[in-house]
C-alpha cells in the first residue's frame, strides 16, 4: 500500500507525533496522565446464556447509536476509540485453526489472543511474537498459530490509519486440559508475562486486548458505527456470543493510541476514577501479600498489578482482573471496588448487606469516581454504577430473553410488544446475570445472594468502633501560657489565623466565610513565612468529571477512618477484621491517650525535630532518620506509628510536619510496608482544613491539632469561647470534617480512605528534586523551594519564638491587608490613584498607578518575567487602535445578586459602548435590559452566564445575547457550589431567578447535566440549538490537566474557553477555598495554549483569561501566553467604587458596589464613563507597549511566549524556580490563525430542522398545527430550535394556546428532549425518552407515555432519564412511568407529573410542582428551598427517603392543596391515559390520604394558604 | 459570622464621647472630652467595616492595626486591644487625644468615605489605653535580658521617648538628655491641657525612668556636656531634639510690648498649670486674662493659642490667618472647639504691622513707634491662582486695610531647626538647606557613624506620630545594627 506515503500521516508522522508528546511531557505543562476519557456504554446479554448471533449484532446496533457521545477529530474519522467484548465463537475460530492447516482439537478449550504489534517494523514484529509464543509456551500450552485479522482501513481517519498496528489472533489450545478457570488464570499469567517481557526488551508497541478462552475483544481508533465495517470478523455469520460489552470512547486528547480503546479485559468504563493515585498507592502495598495468596510461585510476574501508565479505566480493570483471577466472580469484585454508600444510608439498608460493605470497607479502600461499569468474569455479565451514581445505565429485558443495557435508552430497537422491563440502575446498584444457570439477578438479589455467600456478619463483629469511647474523654490542652504563646509563633500562628479562621471554626463549627480573591503572592514568592501547605493546590474536579455537594448529599461521604494491620485483600475471613475505626480522622488532645490505649499492636512514637545549628542538611539528616526509624518500627512489628512535632522546644526545631509524614509514608510504601501499619501525626501548624487535607493527602491516618486545640483553651480561659473544651473541641472537629469533605468532594472523592495518601494536589513552588523524593507523584512544574529553604525557614520562625523576647504574636495579613502582613497587589494608594484615574480620564494618572503596580515585590509568576521586543519600537500611529484593542476586553460574570442592580447594569452599559462584551452572571437579567434606554445605551450583557444554578435561564435569556457561557468553574471556589442567602434575595432578584423574595436560593457544584466531557458536548449541543447565532463559551479555571480538559471542550464544539485564575473574585466562598484551590492563570493559559496547538484545535478557539489583570502589562503577558480576550473583573469594581472591603459576603458593602440593601445602594457612586476610562486605559498602555516592542497589533504577539524571557529567579533559599515550561513554543503554534470574527463550530442539525421546515405556517402565521415523527436516542435536543423561533417570533410571554404546535414522536427520544421548551409547543413521545428531558423548560409541554402496544405497567418501569427538568423555570411535564436520578432538579416553576423517580428528587427545587406517583429514591428535596412536591405514598416509604434539612411534611389536608394536587393528577391522566393516575382518582376520597405534602420551611411563611390546620405552630425558621 | 459584632456602621450612627460644655471647659485646662462609657466604646468600634485594605492604617504614619483593636474593643476584650494598640505605637493614649485623626485614620476611614461617618478611632484609641492604665495592665519596662550597648538620646519630646521605650524593651541601657526641667518636650510644654492632661506625659515619663531609663534633665548640649563626650560614652546617639526656633514674622512693631510667642505662652500657660511659679504669668506679660487677644497664624499651634487664651479669660480671642477655612493647615475639628468656646476666626485676613494705635494708616508710617500693642493692622485677602504645589496663594485685596483690636498679640507662625551644627560644635553634622538634620529614611542614620536623628529636626515642624514612628524606627535600626538577634523579637 502506497496510502501511508501519500499523506502527511505516514509513519513519520507518528513518530514525530510520538516525540513531539514526549517532548512536550518533559519540556512543557502538558502531562500525559491528565487526558481524561468518558464515553458511552453498554452490553448486551442473553439471559439463558446461549450464544447467538443476535447478541452480537445488537451490539453493534448499539455502538451505531452512541457515536455522539464520542468525539471526531479535525478528519471527521478517526475516533477517540471504540470497541466490543464477545465471547470466542469456537466454531469460527476451529474454521480459523483449518485454514492455518492444523485440524483443531475438539476436546482441548481454544483460546485466542488478540494482539496489537507494531505495523511498520518487521523486525520489532517478529521480536514481539516470539515473546508471545515463548510465553505460552514456557507456560507449557500449544500454538496452532497465528491469525492475520482482516481489517477494513478505508472507514478509518488518515491518523488513525497512520498509527494502526498490525493486528493478529494467536490460537492457543489446552493441551495442558487443565479446567477452564485454571486455562484462565495461567492465560493471565502469560499475558503478564508477556507484557513484562516486552517491557524488558523495550518493545513499545505489543499490546494484548484480550487472551482468553472464553472471550475476545475488537477495539481500535475508529468511529463507533465503524467498529464492525473495520473488522469484517464481527459480521460473519459465524461469529455468535451470549453477551457483547460495547464501549465509545470520548477523550480530551487527540493524539490516536489503539491501545486505549475499551473495553478492556473485564469491564467497560464510562466515568472517571478520581481516586486513581491513592488506589494506586495502597494497591502497591496490597498485592504484596494478595499475589502470593492467589498466585503462589508466579506472583512475581503479576506485579505490579497495576502496569505503570495506565489510564483510570485501564487500572481498575487491571485490579477488577486480578480480583476475579484470584476467585471472586465479578459481581462480588465490584461490590469491593466500587461498593454503594452505606455507612449512612439510613435504615432500608439490610444488616447482611451492612456487614458485607464493612468488610469491604475494612479491605480496600473504594475506587470512587463517576463509573457506569459493563463487566464480566466470562460467567457473569454485570452492569453496574458507582455510589453517586453520576453516570447513567438504562436497561431494558426483552420478550426474547435479552438484557440489554447502556448508557442509554433505545440504542437497540426492541419489540416493545413483548418487553418484559424498562429500568435504570440506581447509585451503587448492580444488575447481574448468571449465564450459565442462566438467571438474572436484580439489586436486591444479587446483594442478599453476595452477602448471604459468607457470614460477613461474625467476621466484622472484630471492628472496634472507638467514636464512642473517644466521645466520653474529657479534652485537656498540652501546653498553656507563655509556653503556648512561644510555640504558637513557633508555629507561624498569627492573631489573623487564630481571630478569623480558627475561632469561627469554634464558634460555629464552620469555615469561616470570605470574599474577592487572593492578591497575595504565592508562598514561593514571599518574603514572609509560610508554612508547607500554602505551597499545596487543591485539586477539584471541572468539565470531565463532576465535584460532589458534600453538605446536601453527605449521606454519600464517608470520613470512616480504619487502622491497623490491612492484611491480605483475598483473604476471606475474619482474620482481617481485627481493627480500628474512627468516623473522622480527627482526634483531640485527650483522645489521643484514650486511642493510643485501645491499640492493638505495639505503638512507636518517633519525634519529628532537628537541633538548633546542626548544620546546613540537618533537615535532610533528620528526615533520613525518621524514615529508617519508622521502617525499623515496623520491621519489628510496631502497628502504630506516631510522628510528633511537639518535642520540639528551644533546642530543637519542628519539621513541617506535612514534609515529615509524607517522607515516612513514601519511604514505607516504596518497602511495601505501610498497609503494615497507621501513621499518626501530631502537628503544631496544623490549624485549618487545608493542612488537614495535605497531611492526610501525604499519608496521614489520623492527625491530632495539638497546638490548634491549646489556643482553643487559652481562648476559653480568657472567657472568649463558651463551653468546655470537650465541646468546644467538637466543634472544631465538626468544621475540620465539614471542610475536609468540602475539599474532597470538589475533586469528586467522597470516601477518605481511598482519598489518603493520593496527593490529590499539585505544588506551585515545591522543588522538583524535593517532590521526586518525598512526595512521589505530586506534580511540581516550576519547581521552588527544597529541602535546605524549608529547613532555613523553619529555623527563621524557630528563631522568632524562642529567642525573641516580646512573645506577640504577629498580626497577620494574609486574608486581609496588614501593613505588616503578607503583600497585596491592591492597597489603599494604587486603589485611590487608579479610581482618580477613572474618575478624571487621566491617563496619566493611570500611567502612575501602573507604574506603581509593578514596583509591588512579585506576586504573580509573571512579576520574575520580562518582554523582549520583537523588532525595533514602531510609532504608536501604526498600532491598531484602541477601539480594536478595546474590543477584546470583557467585563468576567458578576451576578445581579452579588452586585447591586447599579453596578450591574452600570458594567453592561459600559462594555457595549465601546463594543467590548460583559457578562450577566449567573442569575438572569431584567428583560427590561433587552430593550434600549432613552439614551440608547444598552443595558443587556452581550454574554449570558449558564451556571450550575440556571437562575434565569429562560429560553428568551438565552436569546438575548451574542456569548453563552457555561460556567463549569469559578476561580475563587473552584469545584464548589454557592449560596444566595435570603436576605440578599429582593424582589427584583426573586423575580429574576424565579424564586420567592427572602428564601435562600442554592448552586449545586456540579452542573447537574455535566458529569462528564460528553454531557459538557451535548450542554453545547443544547445551547447551539436555542441560540442559532451564539457562540459557546466554557469557563474553566486554571489547574493541571486543564490543557486536556480544553482539547476535550474545543472537540465539543465550544467556541471561546476562559481560562480563569485561582485569584478571581468571589462574592462569599470559605476563606481557605479562596485561598488554596486552582492555579495562577499563566499556568493554566499557557498548557491550554500548548495543548490546543499540539493537538491542532487552536485556531478552532478563542482563548480567554482572567483573574488579577492589573495593568496593561498584564494584559501584553497574557496574550503572549496564548490569550486572545481579556477578563477585567476586580478592577472594574474598583473603578466603580469598590475599595476591597471584603464583607461581600454580608451585604454591608458600604459603597453599595455589592449589596442588596437599598440604603447602601444609594451610595454607589460609580458610572459607565469610569469603566469606559478604565478599559481604555488597559487599552491604551497596551497600545504603547506595542509600538515600544515593534508590533502593530496585539495578535502579532499572541502566543509568543517566546517573546517572555525569566528575569528573577525568586528568592536567595530557592533551588531553581524554573519558568521555561510556562514560555514553551509549540511546533505549528506558528501557523495558528487567530481571528476572533470568525463564525460559530457549527453543530449538526436535529429533528428541528424538519420541524422548522414542516411548521413554516405555524411560524409564520401563527396557525395550529401538529406534526408526526418517529425518533431514536441519536435524535437529540428535539424541540428546542423550534423553540428558539417561537420566542424570537412570538415572545416568551405569548398568547398561544398549549398545544398551538403539537409534535408527535414515536421512539426513544435523544437526550434533552424539550429543553428550553418555549410556550405553545408540546412534545409528545410515544416510547420513552432519555436524559435531561425538559432541560431549562421555558413553558412549553412534554408528554412521554409508553407505546400503546407496551406491555409494561407503566408505574414500574423507567420512562425517561436522569435530571429531568433541570433548572426549568415554566411548562409541564406529563410521564407516564419513573424518572430517573435527579428528578426536578432546581426546577423552579415547572409543574410536573411522574410515577416514581431515583435518589435525589427535587433537589434544589425553588419552584413549580412535583407530583411523583409512586416511590422515590433516597436523599429526596435535598437542599428545596421552594416549590411543592406530593409523593403518593401508600406504603409510608417516602418519609425515610426524604433529606429533611430543609423541608417539613404533612398529609394533605387543606382544600387549596388538594385541589392543585387533583387537578395535576387529572391532567396527567388525560394526557398519558396513565392507568395509575386514571385508579387514583376513581377512588380519590380514600387515596388523597395517601399523599404526602413535602413544603420547605422558608416557604412557610409565603405561602397563600397554610399546609394543615396544625402547621400553624410549626416555626417558620 | 453570626457572633461577629461588627460592621454594625449600617445602623449605629456616630457618635463621640461628650464634650463638656463649652462654658464650662473655658474654666479650666482640663481636656474637652469625657471618656466613652465602656458599652459606649463598643458600640462605637462594632461600626467598623472590617476593611480587607483598612484605608486607616495605610494614612497612619505608625499603621496601627486599627481593625483589629476595634474588633477586640467591639467583643470586649480591652486587654488584648490594649496590647494589639500598645504593639506598634509607644503612646495610644496621646495619639487617641491629640492626632488630628480627621487628617489622618478617620479621614480615610472606608465607611466615612462613602458618607457613613467615621469610625471614632482616635476615641477608642484613647479609651483602650486609659482602660489599661486603670486596669494596671500596663506592665513595667522589664527587658528579658540586659545589653552591654548604651545609647544616648538628645531630647525628651515624643520621638526620644519611643525610641527610648523601644530601646530599653530590647534591653538596652538609655540615657535622655533634656534641655528642660521636666521630659515630654511639646508634649509637656508646647500642648495645652485640655488637649493632653499632662499626668498622661508624666505617668509615661515616669514608667521609662521605671524601666530603667536614665533622665538627664536640664542638660544643653554644647554647653552641659558636649556632643562629642556624647557620642564617646554612647554605642549610638539619636538627635531628637526638635525644631524650636521660631519663625518670626517680620512686621513693623514686633518690639511692642505684648506681642509675643506662641511657644512662650503655651509653656507659660502649662508650667502655670502644673503649679510652678511662673513671674511672666504672675507679671501678666504672658497672661490674656482681660484682654483682646490677637492670635497670627492658621496651624495648630495657633489654635492652642487662642484657646489657652479663652481658658486664661481673656475679653475676646481672634485668629486671623490669611488663606481660608478650608485652606488652613489646622484641625478642623479644633477649629470648631475653638469657635463652640468663643473664639472668632478672621479668615483671609494678613498681619501687615503690629501698631499701638488703632488708626487705619499707611504701613510705612508706623514705624519706629513704641510701648504696649493696641492693635494688628491688617489686609482683607482673596485666593488667587494656585502655585507650583497646587496650593492658592493668598492675594491683597487693595484697599481693604482695617485694624484689628488687640492687648496681646500672639505670633503662631510655626517653628525652624535651631543650627545644630553650631550648637553641637559638630560641623560635620550635615544640615539641609532649611537646616535639618539629613538622616536616611527609615533609619535615621547621619552621615556621622553612630549618630541617628528622628522627629520634627529631620522633617521640620510635624506631628506628634511622625515622631513617634521615627523614634521606633530608628531604635529598630540601632537594635539591628548593635544586637542583630534582637531584631527579630523586635518585629
Amino acid at each position: 500500500m502506497t496510502y501511508e506515503n501519500t499523506t502527511a500521516f505516514g509513519p513519520d508522522w507518528m513518530k514525530q507525533q510520538d516525540q513531539k508528546r514526549q517532548w512536550m511531557t518533559q519540556n512543557s505543562l502538558y502531562r500525559e496522565e491528565d487526558e481524561h476519557a468518558s464515553c458511552g456504554v453498554g452490553l448486551v446479554v442473553s439471559i439463558n446464556g446461549k450464544a447467538s448471533r443476535k447478541v452480537v449484532e445488537n451490539g453493534i446496533a448499539a455502538l451505531k447509536a452512541v457515536w455522539h457521545r464520542g468525539a471526531v477529530d479535525a478528519d471527521g474519522k478517526t475516533g477517540d476509540g471504540a470497541g466490543i467484548h464477545v465471547q470466542i465463537p469456537v466454531r469460527f475460530f476451529y474454521d480459523q485453526i483449518r485454514r492455518t492447516g492444523h485440524e483443531p482439537r475438539q476436546d482441548e478449550l481454544v483460546a485466542v489472543g488478540q494482539v496489537f504489534l507494531p505495523r511498520a517494523d518487521f523486525g520489532a514484529q517478529e521480536t514481539c511474537r516470539s515473546i508471545v509464543e515463548s510465553e505460552v509456551l514456557r507456560m507449557g500450552y500449544y500454538i496452532y498459530g497465528w491469525r492475520h485479522v482482516p481489517v477494513e482501513v478505508s472507514c478509518l481517519g488518515e491518523k488513525a490509519n497512520a498509527t494502526r498496528p498490525e493486528i493478529e489472533q494467536i490460537l492457543i489450545s489446552n493441551s495442558k486440559g487443565v479446567d477452564e478457570e485454571t486455562f484462565e488464570r495461567d492465560l493471565y499469567v502469560i499475558r503478564r508475562r508477556i507484557e513484562k517481557s516486552a517491557a524488558a526488551s523495550g518493545v513499545g508497541q505489543l499490546y494484548i486486548a484480550s487472551l482468553s478462552c472464553r472471550s475476545i475483544i475488537y477495539k481500535g481508533m475508529m468511529l463507533a458505527e465503524q467498529v464492525a465495517v473495520f473488522y469484517p470478523d464481527l459480521m460473519d455469520e459465524r461469529f455468535t456470543s451470549a453477551f457483547a460489552i460495547y464501549h465509545q470512547r470520548y477523550s480530551t486528547n487527540t493524539f490516536p493510541q489503539w491501545w486505549l480503546a475499551q473495553p478492556f479485559r473485564m469491564l467497560a468504563h464510562n466515568g472517571e476514577i478520581n481516586t486513581l493515585k491513592g488506589n494506586v498507592n495502597w494497591m502497591k502495598s496490597h498485592e504484596i501479600r494478595m499475589a502470593s495468596t492467589a498466585f503462589g510461585e508466579t506472583a512475581e510476574d503479576i506485579k505490579p498489578i497495576v502496569p505503570s501508565g495506565s489510564s483510570d479505566s485501564a487500572a481498575l480493570d487491571a485490579v477488577f482482573e486480578a480480583l476475579v483471577r484470584a476467585g471472586r466472580n465479578a459481581p462480588m469484585a465490584k461490590t469491593m471496588l466500587v461498593p454503594e454508600t452505606w455507612s449512612k444510608q439510613g435504615k432500608d439498608l439490610p444488616d447482611a448487606w451492612r456487614d458485607m460493605y464493612s468488610y469491604c470497607n475494612s479491605v480496600m479502600e473504594p475506587w470512587d469516581g463517576p463509573a457506569a461499569l459493563a463487566m464480566t468474569d466470562g460467567r457473569w455479565v454485570c452492569a453496574g454504577l458507582d455510589r453517586n451514581g453520576l453516570r447513567p445505565m438504562r436497561y431494558v429485558v426483552t420478550g426474547d430473553g435479552l438484557l440489554i443495557a447502556g448508557s442509554e435508552t433505545g440504542m437497540v430497537p426492541v419489540d416493545e410488544a413483548t418487553v418484559r422491563e424498562k429500568g435504570a440502575l440506581g447509585p451503587g446498584q448492580l444488575l447481574a446475570v448468571d449465564m450459565s444457570d442462566g438467571k438474572l439477578y436484580h439489586d436486591t438479589a444479587i446483594k442478599d445472594k453476595l452477602a448471604a455467600a459468607q457470614p460477613f456478619g461474625s467476621w466484622v463483629e472484630k471492628i472496634n468502633e472507638l467514636d464512642a469511647p473517644l466521645a466520653r474523654v474529657t479534652e485537656a490542652p498540652l501546653f498553656t501560657g507563655a509556653d503556648l504563646r512561644q510555640r504558637q509563633i513557633a508555629a507561624g500562628y498569627s492573631i489573623e489565623e487564630l481571630e478569623q479562621i480558627l475561632a469561627p471554626m469554634a464558634e460555629d463549627g464552620k469555615e469561616t466565610l470570605a470574599s474577592m480573591g487572593d492578591d497575595t503572592p504565592s508562598a514561593v514568592l514571599s518574603k514572609k513565612y509560610r508554612p508547607l501547605s500554602h505551597y499545596f493546590r487543591q485539586n477539584f474536579s471541572q468539565v470531565t468529571n463532576p465535584p460532589i455537594d458534600s453538605l446536601r448529599e453527605y449521606r454519600v461521604m464517608s470520613l470512616k477512618t480504619r487502622f491497623g494491620n490491612l492484611k491480605n485483600v483475598l483473604d476471606e475471613s475474619s482474620a482481617q477484621t481485627e481493627i480500628l475505626v474512627l468516623d473522622s480522622p480527627f482526634v483531640g488532645n485527650a483522645q489521643w491517650e484514650e486511642l493510643t490505649r485501645h491499640f492493638n499492636a505495639p505503638m512507636v512514637e518517633i519525634d519529628c525535630s532537628f537541633a538548633v545549628g546542626s548544620g546546613p542538611s540537618a533537615l535532610q539528616t533528620g528526615l533520613e532518620r525518621i524514615r529508617a526509624e519508622a521502617e525499623d518500627a515496623v520491621r519489628s512489628g510496631a502497628g502504630h506509628l506516631v510522628l510528633s512535632d511537639h518535642a520540639s522546644n528551644a533546642e530543637k526545631i519542628a519539621m513541617p510536619m506535612i514534609l515529615a509524614t509524607s517522607a515516612v509514608h513514601s519511604h514505607l510504601t516504596r518497602k511495601g510496608l505501610r498497609t503494615f501499619c497507621s501513621l499518626n501525626v501530631r502537628s503544631a501548624e496544623c490549624i485549618d482544613p487545608h493542612y488537614f487535607a495535605v497531611l492526610i493527602g501525604a499519608g496521614a491516618t489520623v492527625v491530632n491539632a495539638y497546638l490548634a486545640e491549646d489556643s482553643l483553651n487559652d481562648r476559653i480561659e480568657r472567657g472568649l469561647l463558651n463551653g468546655t473544651l470537650t465541646e468546644v473541641v467538637s466543634r472544631y472537629r465538626e468544621a475540620i470534617d465539614q471542610g475536609l469533605l468540602k475539599i474532597m468532594s470538589k475533586m469528586g472523592i467522597s470516601v477518605i480512605s481511598s482519598y489518603r495518601g493520593g496527593l490529590n494536589f499539585e505544588a506551585v513552588g515545591l522543588s522538583r528534586a524535593m517532590c521526586a523524593e518525598y512526595f512521589p507523584g505530586l506534580m511540581s512544574r516550576i519547581s521552588g523551594i527544597g529541602v535546605s529553604g524549608v529547613q532555613k525557614k523553619a529555623e527563621e520562625i524557630h528563631a522568632a519564638a524562642w529567642q525573641g523576647a516580646t512573645g506577640v504574636l504577629p498580626m497577620g495579613g494574609f486574608y486581609k491587608s496588614r501593613k505588616t502582613g503578607e503583600t497585596h497587589a491592591w492597597e489603599a494608594q494604587t486603589m485611590h490613584m487608579m479610581q482618580t484615574a477613572c474618575d478624571r480620564a487621566s491617563f496619566d494618572l493611570w500611567k502612575q498607578y501602573s507604574a506603581r503596580m509593578q514596583s509591588n515585590p512579585p506576586i504573580h509568576l509573571r512579576d520574575l518575567l520580562a518582554v523582549k521586543p520583537i523588532g525595533d519600537p514602531v510609532p504608536l500611529e501604526e498600532v491598531e487602535s484602541i477601539t480594536a484593542i478595546r474590543r477584546r476586553f470583557v467585563t468576567p460574570g458578576m451576578s445581579l445578586g452579588a452586585l447591586s442592580p447599579e453596578a450591574h447594569k452600570t458594567l453592561n452599559v459600559a462594555m457595549n459602548r465601546i463594543g467590548a462584551k460583559s457578562d450577566s452572571g449567573e442569575g438572569g437579567e431584567d428583560p427590561a435590559h433587552f430593550h434600549p434606554e432613552p439614551n440608547g445605551d444598552n443595558p443587556s450583557a452581550k454574554i449570558k452566564q449558564v451556571a450550575s444554578g440556571r437562575f434565569g435561564v429562560t429560553a428568551e435569556y438565552l436569546n438575548q445575547c451574542e456569548e453563552l457561557e457555561i460556567k463549569v468553574a469559578q476561580g475563587a471556589k473552584p469545584g464548589e457550589g454557592g449560596q444566595l442567602p435570603g436576605m440578599k434575595v429582593t424582589d427584583l432578584i426573586a423575580r429574576l431567578r424565579h424564586s420567592t423574595k427572602g428564601v435562600t436560593l442554592i448552586s449545586p457544584p456540579p452542573h447537574h447535566d455535566i458529569y462528564s466531557i460528553e454531557d459538557l458536548a451535548q450542554l453545547i449541543y443544547d445551547l447551539k440549538q436555542i441560540n442559532p447565532r451564539c457562540k459557546v463559551t466554557v469557563k474553566l479555571v486554571a489547574s493541571s490537566g486543564v490543557g486536556t480538559i480544553a482539547a476535550g471542550v474545543a472537540k465539543a464544539e465550544a467556541d471561546v474557553i476562559l481560562i480563569s485564575g485561582h485569584n478571581g473574585g468571589t462574592g462569599a466562598s470559605p476563606a481557605t477555598s479562596i485561598k488554596f484551590a486552582g492555579l495562577p492563570w499563566e499556568m493554566g493559559l499557557t498548557e491550554a495554549h500548548q495543548v490546543l496547538a499540539m493537538n491542532n484545535l487552536r485556531d478552532r478557539i478563542t482563548l480567554r483569561t482572567d483573574g488579577g489583570l492589573r495593568t496593561g502589562r498584564d494584559i501584553i503577558m497574557a496574550a503572549m501566553m496564548g490569550a486572545e480576550e481579556f477578563g477585567i473583573g476586580t478592577a472594574a469594581l474598583i473603578a466603580m467604587g469598590c475599595i476591597m472591603v471584603r464583607q461581600c459576603q454580608s451585604n454591608t458593602c458600604p459603597v453599595g458596589v455589592c449589596t442588596q440593601n437599598e440604603e447602601l445602594r444609594s451610595k454607589f457612586t460609580g458610572s459607565a464613563d469610569k469603566v469606559v476610562n478604565l478599559i481604555t486605559f488597559y487599552a491604551q498602555e497596551v497600545r504603547e507597549i506595542l509600538a515600544s516592542i515593534g508590533a502593530r497589533s496585539l495578535d502579532e504577539i499572541i502566543g509568543r511566549a517566546d517573546l517572555l524571557g525569566q528575569v528573577s529567579r525568586g528568592a536567595e533559599h530557592l533551588d531553581d524556580l524554573d519558568l521555561n515550561p510556562l514560555l514553551i513554543r509549540v511546533d505549528g503554534a506558528d501557523t495558528v490563525v487567530y481571528n476572533r470574527d470568525r463564525p460559530r463550530n457549527t453543530v449538526p442539525d436535529t429533528l428541528d430542522a424538519e420541524i422548522v421546515r414542516d411548521a413554516a405556517r405555524f411560524l409564520q402565521d401563527g396557525e395550529k398545527m401538529q406534526l408526526s415523527y418517529s425518533v431514536q436516542n441519536t435524535h437529540r435536543t428535539v424541540g428546542t430550535r423550534i423553540s428558539s423561533h417561537i420566542v424570537t417570533k412570538f415572545g416568551m410571554r405569548n398568547a398561544l394556546q398549549e398545544d398551538h404546535l403539537t409534535i408527535k414522536l414515536t421512539g426513544s427520544a435523544g437526550q434533552s428532549l424539550g429543553a428550553f421548551a418555549a410556550p405553545g409547543l408540546k412534545l409528545q413521545v410515544s416510547g420513552d425518552a432519555n436524559d435531561y428531558v425538559g432541560k431549562g423548560l421555558s413553558g412549553g409541554m412534554i408528554v412521554v407515555r409508553p407505546a400503546m402496544t407496551s406491555p409494561l405497567v407503566a408505574a414500574d418501569n423507567t420512562i425517561i432519564g436522569n435530571t429531568v427538568l433541570y433548572g426549568a423555570t415554566d411548562g409541564h411535564l406529563f410521564a407516564s412511568g419513573r424518572a430517573g436520578e435527579r428528578f426536578g432538579v432546581r426546577n423552579s416553576g415547572a409543574k410536573a407529573v411522574v410515577e416514581g423517580c431515583g435518589s435525589n428528587g427535587c433537589e434544589y427545587m425553588t419552584g413549580g410542582v412535583a407530583v411523583i406517583l409512586g416511590t422515590v429514591g433516597a436523599n429526596f428535596g435535598a437542599g428545596m428551598t421552594g416549590g411543592m412536591a406530593y409523593i403518593y405514598d401508600p406504603d409510608s416509604l417516602a418519609q425515610s427517603r426524604m433529606n429533611m434539612e430543609t423541608l417539613v411534611t404533612c398529609p394533605v389536608t387543606i382544600v387549596h392543596w388538594q385541589e392543585q394536587l387533583k387537578s395535576l393528577i387529572s391532567r396527567h391522566a388525560e394526557e398519558t391515559g396513565s392507568p395509575k393516575a386514571h385508579d387514583i382518582l376513581r377512588q380519590w376520597d380514600v387515596e388523597k390520604d395517601h399523599f404526602l405534602q413535602v413544603c420547605p420551611k422558608e416557604m412557610l411563611v409565603h405561602l397563600p394558604h397554610p399546609l394543615s390546620d396544625e402547621a400553624k405552630s410549626i416555626p417558620a425558621e | 459570622m453570626a457572633k461577629q459584632p461588627m460592621l454594625k456602621f449600617v445602623s449605629i450612627e456616630r457618635d463621640m464621647p461628650k464634650k463638656r460644655s463649652a462654658t464650662e471647659r473655658a474654666e479650666d485646662f482640663k481636656e474637652i472630652y469625657a471618656e466613652f462609657a465602656a458599652e459606649k466604646a463598643k458600640e462605637q468600634a462594632s461600626r467598623c467595616s472590617q476593611c480587607g485594605v483598612p484605608y486607616c492604617q495605610s494614612h497612619c504614619p505608625l499603621h496601627n492595626n486599627i481593625p483589629d483593636w476595634l474588633h477586640l474593643t467591639a467583643e470586649g476584650r480591652l486587654q488584648e486591644a490594649y496590647e494589639v494598640s500598645q504593639a506598634t505605637n509607644s503612646f495610644p493614649e496621646i495619639c487617641g487625644r491629640i492626632c488630628p485623626q480627621d487628617r489622618l485614620c478617620e479621614g480615610n476611614c472606608v465607611i466615612e468615605q462613602s458618607g457613613h461617618e467615621t469610625v471614632t478611632i482616635g476615641a477608642v484609641e484613647k479609651y483602650i489605653t486609659d482602660t489599661a492604665w486603670q486596669e494596671g495592665w500596663v506592665q513595667p519596662l522589664a527587658p528579658a535580658r540586659e545589653l552591654d550597648k548604651s545609647v544616648g538620646i538628645i531630647g525628651a519630646g515624643p520621638g526620644g521617648l519611643a525610641a527610648a521605650d523601644r530601646l530599653r524593651r530590647a534591653g538596652f541601657q538609655v540615657t535622655i538628655y533634656d534641655r528642660y526641667d521636666r521630659a515630654g518636650g511639646l508634649l509637656t510644654y508646647g500642648i495645652p491641657g485640655f488637649k493632653l492632661e499632662k499626668d498622661i506625659v508624666m505617668r509615661r515619663n515616669q514608667q521609662l525612668v521605671d524601666g530603667g531609663v536614665t533622665l538627664k534633665l536640664n542638660c544643653n548640649i554644647g554647653e552641659d556636656i558636649t556632643f562629642e563626650a556624647l557620642r564617646a560614652q554612647h554605642d549610638a546617639v539619636i538627635v531628637a531634639t526638635g525644631v524650636y526656633k521660631i519663625r518670626d514674622l517680620d512686621v513693623p512693631g514686633g518690639a511692642l510690648s505684648g506681642v509675643v510667642q506662641a511657644l512662650d505662652f503655651l509653656a507659660t500657660s502649662n508650667r502655670e498649670n502644673f503649679g510652678d511659679d511662673v513671674p511672666e504669668f504672675t507679671s501678666g506679660a504672658l497672661n490674656a486674662a482681660d484682654k483682646n487677644v490677637v492670635v497670627i497664624g492658621g496651624g495648630d499651634t495657633a489654635m492652642d493659642c487662642v484657646r489657652t487664651a479663652i481658658r486664661q479669660g481673656a475679653t475676646s480671642v481672634k485668629c486671623m490667618y490669611r488663606r481660608d477655612r478650608a485652606n488652613m493647615p489646622g484641625s478642623q475639628r479644633e477649629v470648631e472647639n475653638a469657635e463652640e468656646e468663643g473664639v472668632v476666626f478672621e479668615w483671609l485676613s494678613a498681619p501687615e504691622a503690629f501698631v499701638n494705635d488703632l488708626k487705619i494708616q499707611d504701613v510705612k508710617t508706623v514705624a519706629g513707634q513704641a510701648g504696649p500693642v493696641r492693635g494688628v493692622l491688617g489686609h482683607k485677602m482673596r485666593l488667587g491662582a494656585p502655585d507650583a504645589t497646587g496650593r492658592r496663594m493668598p492675594e491683597v485685596i487693595e484697599g481693604s486695610r482695617y485694624v484689628e483690636k488687640a492687648d496681646l498679640v500672639i505670633k503662631a507662625l510655626g517653628f525652624e531647626p535651631e543650627d545644630l551644627p553650631h550648637l553641637f560644635d559638630q560641623p560635620e553634622l550635615p544640615v539641609t538647606r532649611w537646616g535639618t538634620v539629613k538622616a536616611e529614611f527609615g533609619s535615621g542614620k547621619t552621615a556621622l557613624p553612630g549618630v541617628y536623628a528622628v522627629g520634627d529636626i529631620v522633617r521640620g515642624a510635624s506631628l506628634v506620630v511622625w515622631a513617634i514612628k521615627d523614634g521606633q524606627d530608628t531604635a529598630n535600626a540601632i537594635i539591628a545594627e548593635l544586637q542583630p538577634s534582637a531584631a527579630i523579637a523586635a518585629e
